[in-house]
């Protein structure tokens, strides 16, 4: 800690946003994100659902020690904690759930190359590799054996490819964090857009994928 | 089926994410501080002001712990000003969003920063944690997520809006047909040519995208794949004509090979 941390935390007109507030933030962020993208986005690197997690358990084992006193004070703290739980929990549970939709529809293409697989959490990658094994041992024992084997390719990308990939070019609602330069690809022209911070725009997961990534546009 | 919903949020999901938006309550009761995950409530003690999330604001007015102050933009005068906007000032575009919050730089003296995007390590904050809808709030602009704030307070919390809730509710009508009508003619913007495939929708409302998500996506996504193989030739075409200078662009993208295998069909 050095003087400006120390000036910083006597000064009133400093106002950081608070942990627990960035935490939330992020987390709607990431959800809103994984419900609206054509695509798996890579799981957040920060730590974040390790944090929320963490304080998950934290507030459980709290409700749990208060639900011992019936004093009627505590009680009503007791309900505003158990209903903001069920609500983070709600949000977790819809983001796993939004992810692990996508993983199940494109499992090959996810577990196809290293820069695709980097995405997946450790739980999501065991969980992918051992459905994909299942399912081939099963379609092998029940129709893939009979066939010749040169047939036998679940992922033959020779001529047309096998294996199903999401559909990167379709179009999503962006919304810009800072002014920045928008440009996409449209039938007839491609175009430029001087875009404004707070603007709604609708363009091609393609072209909005680098504003999201680096953090100037978040989808909606 | 781990999620049997649709991409894009849904309109109870967006509900959800507008019961994050703070509100101002004046309390009724006292009430300390409780350590939430989304960090320590505000201690209440009546009469002063406090901030809260609208699910917490709206638990407290159902057991009349507190009441809730609606925010300047609810006020019918403000609504009137918008509705008027809307349709005679602007009769082609939303009205302009609630403008960003913004606070003296320390770095620079004599300028002023947006909260929360000053420096890069901080997070930048977007509805629903905007403080859009305390007491604090400009009046006549709209938050993104005025529908949904507007319904609940009508309907939970009807007594703290002055008497005014027909009046109110009148004028919220008038503002989502009018604005209805504005996102169903931006379907011609959107098959348009010379748009170069951006669209701004600058103004918009969350339950607004929601409600005309599929419909806005599909004709675009529709347009796309119809004009495919028309596309694809006019980049053969900028790439040939590229060759000479340059690295031929933005040429190379994974998808444009989906559109070929759906012309052929």
């Amino acid at each position: 800690m050095d003087i400006d941390d120390i000036l910083r935390e006597v000064d009133p007109t400093f106002h950081a946003v608070p942990q627990e507030k960035r935490n939330l933030q992020e987390l709607t962020r990431a959800w809103i994100a994984e419900r609206s993208a054509p695509e798996l986005l890579p799981w957040p690197a920060d730590g974040l659902f390790e944090r929320v997690n963490d304080s998950i358990k934290r507030q459980i084992e709290k409700v749990e020690e208060m639900t011992g006193d019936m004093d009627p004070k505590t009680n009503f703290a007791l309900i505003v904690i158990q209903t903001e739980l069920e609500r983070f929990k709600y949000l977790v549970r819809s983001y796993v759930r939004a992810r692990i939709s996508k993983i199940d529809r494109h499992t090959l293409h996810y577990l196809s190359t290293d820069a695709l697989r980097a995405r997946l959490s450790e739980m999501e990658l065991a969980y992918a590799t051992r459905h994909q094994a299942l399912l081939h041992n099963h379609y092998l024992s029940s129709f893939l054996s009979s066939f010749p084997s040169a047939l036998q390719n679940i992922n033959d990308s020779a001529g047309i490819n096998m294996v199903e990939t999401p559909d990167l070019e379709s179009a999503v609602f962006i919304r810009l964090l800072k002014d920045t330069l928008v440009e996409g690809r449209g039938v007839d022209s491609d175009g430029a857009m001087d875009g404004r911070e707070s603007d709604i725009v609708i363009l091609r997961w393609a072209d909005a994928k680098t504003l999201v990534e680096n953090g100037s546009a978040e989808l909606v | 089926m781990a999620l049997p919903l649709p991409l894009g949020l849904t309109h109870s999901e967006v509900a959800f994410v507008a019961e994050m938006e703070l509100v101002t309550v004046v309390p009724r009761q006292r009430l300390e501080s409780i350590d939430l995950l989304s960090g320590k409530t505000p201690p209440l003690r009546p009469p002063h002001r406090a901030d809260l999330p609208l699910w917490l604001a709206l638990l407290l007015k159902k057991q009349r712990r507190a009441n809730i102050v609606p925010p300047p933009w609810l006020y019918p005068a403000s609504l009137a000003d918008i509705v008027h906007r809307e349709t005679k000032v602007h009769p082609h575009a939303f009205s302009e969003p609630m403008p960003t919050a913004s606070r003296a730089r320390q770095s620079q003296p004599g300028y002023a920063g947006r909260i929360g995007g000053g420096d890069s390590s901080e997070v930048i904050l977007s509805p629903p944690f905007r403080s859009n809808c305390t007491s604090a709030a400009p009046a006549g602009y709209l938050p993104y997520h005025w529908l949904e704030v507007a319904e609940a307070l009508i309907t939970y919390a009807s007594d703290d809006l002055g008497g005014n809730t027909s009046e109110i509710r009148g004028l919220l009508r008038d503002l989502v047909e009018v604005r209805a009508a504005k996102m169903r003619d931006s379907a011609e913007t959107l098959g348009a040519e010379g748009q170069g495939g951006v669209v701004s929708l600058r103004g918009v409302g969350a339950m607004e995208l929601a409600e005309n998500r599929g419909f806005v996506l599909g004709v675009v996504d529709g347009v796309r794949k119809i004009g495919g193989a028309v596309e694809t030739a006019r980049r053969e075409k900028e790439e040939e004509m590229d060759l000479g200078g340059g690295d031929g662009g933005r040429g190379g993208y994974g998808g444009d090979g989906d559109s070929d295998d759906d012309m052929g069909i």
